[in-house]
């Protein structure tokens, strides 16, 4: 991704909650998570860093033996 | 499971992210201060997971047995995700192996913030600019044309 404009790295991670509201960037969100897959489709795998140790997850390794649960979020 | 993602109301305590290593570092928060004790794994810096799962920004998933979805939810609810999976480990346990369960969509509308007291008070922690953004915010939601 590049450094400016939607979908970049610095849109993604934008400096002002207000800004990112001006700019309808939660309505734009909120409709992200309704194009994102459905209930009985396959969920996208990615290895993932885990804090503290650094170890590379894959998460369809969590979701083999036992449903997983998955929260989103930020400190914020 | 927790995936770290971005700073939703970043301030001049928790600032937003400009590289890997403050993101690691405002994780690291999330671990000390809020007390997550689940493992955290953290997304990277373009949100390359979060992008796939919808970028909403806090959001819960259930991905049942053989990597399919099994429950979403845009806005994380504990009693929500307990109830269901209650009923989804139990469900299981009464049908014959390789029974499929069928999509069961529900929408509601709930308050997102109901411990609202709380809520301001954790946007103070992160720096007045926080509160200010997101006073500012609430103007923007208030002028906004109802679909």
């Amino acid at each position: 991704m590049g450094e400016t404009g939607r979908g970049s790295t610095a849109a993604y991670n934008y400096p002002r909650f207000d800004d990112y509201v001006a700019d309808g960037g939660d309505v734009a969100d909120e409709d992200a998570f309704w194009a994102s897959p459905r209930a009985g489709q396959r969920a996208p795998d990615f290895v993932v860093p885990r804090l503290g140790d650094g170890a590379g997850v894959r998460l369809s390794d969590l979701w083999r033996s036992r449903p997983l649960v998955m929260e989103f979020g930020s400190f914020t | 499971m927790f995936i770290y993602t971005r700073e939703a109301h970043p301030g001049e305590n928790v600032p937003h992210h400009d590289n890997f290593e403050r993101k690691l570092a405002s994780a690291k928060l999330l671990a000390e201060e809020a007390g997550i004790g689940r493992d955290i794994l953290v997304d990277d810096l373009d949100g390359t997971v979060h992008h796939a799962y919808g970028l909403m920004p806090n959001m819960t998933w259930v991905i049942g047995w053989g990597g399919r979805v099994a429950y979403k939810a845009n806005w994380t609810s504990a009693t929500n995700v307990e109830a269901f999976l209650g009923r989804f480990l139990s469900g299981r346990a009464g049908h014959p192996p390789g029974t499929s369960p069928a999509m069961y969509e529900t929408q509601q509308a709930e308050f997102r913030y109901p411990d609202r007291k709380r809520f301001m008070q954790h946007l103070g922690r992160n720096g007045p600019r926080a509160v200010a953004e997101f006073e500012k915010a609430q103007q923007l939601w208030a002028q906004r044309t109802p679909t």
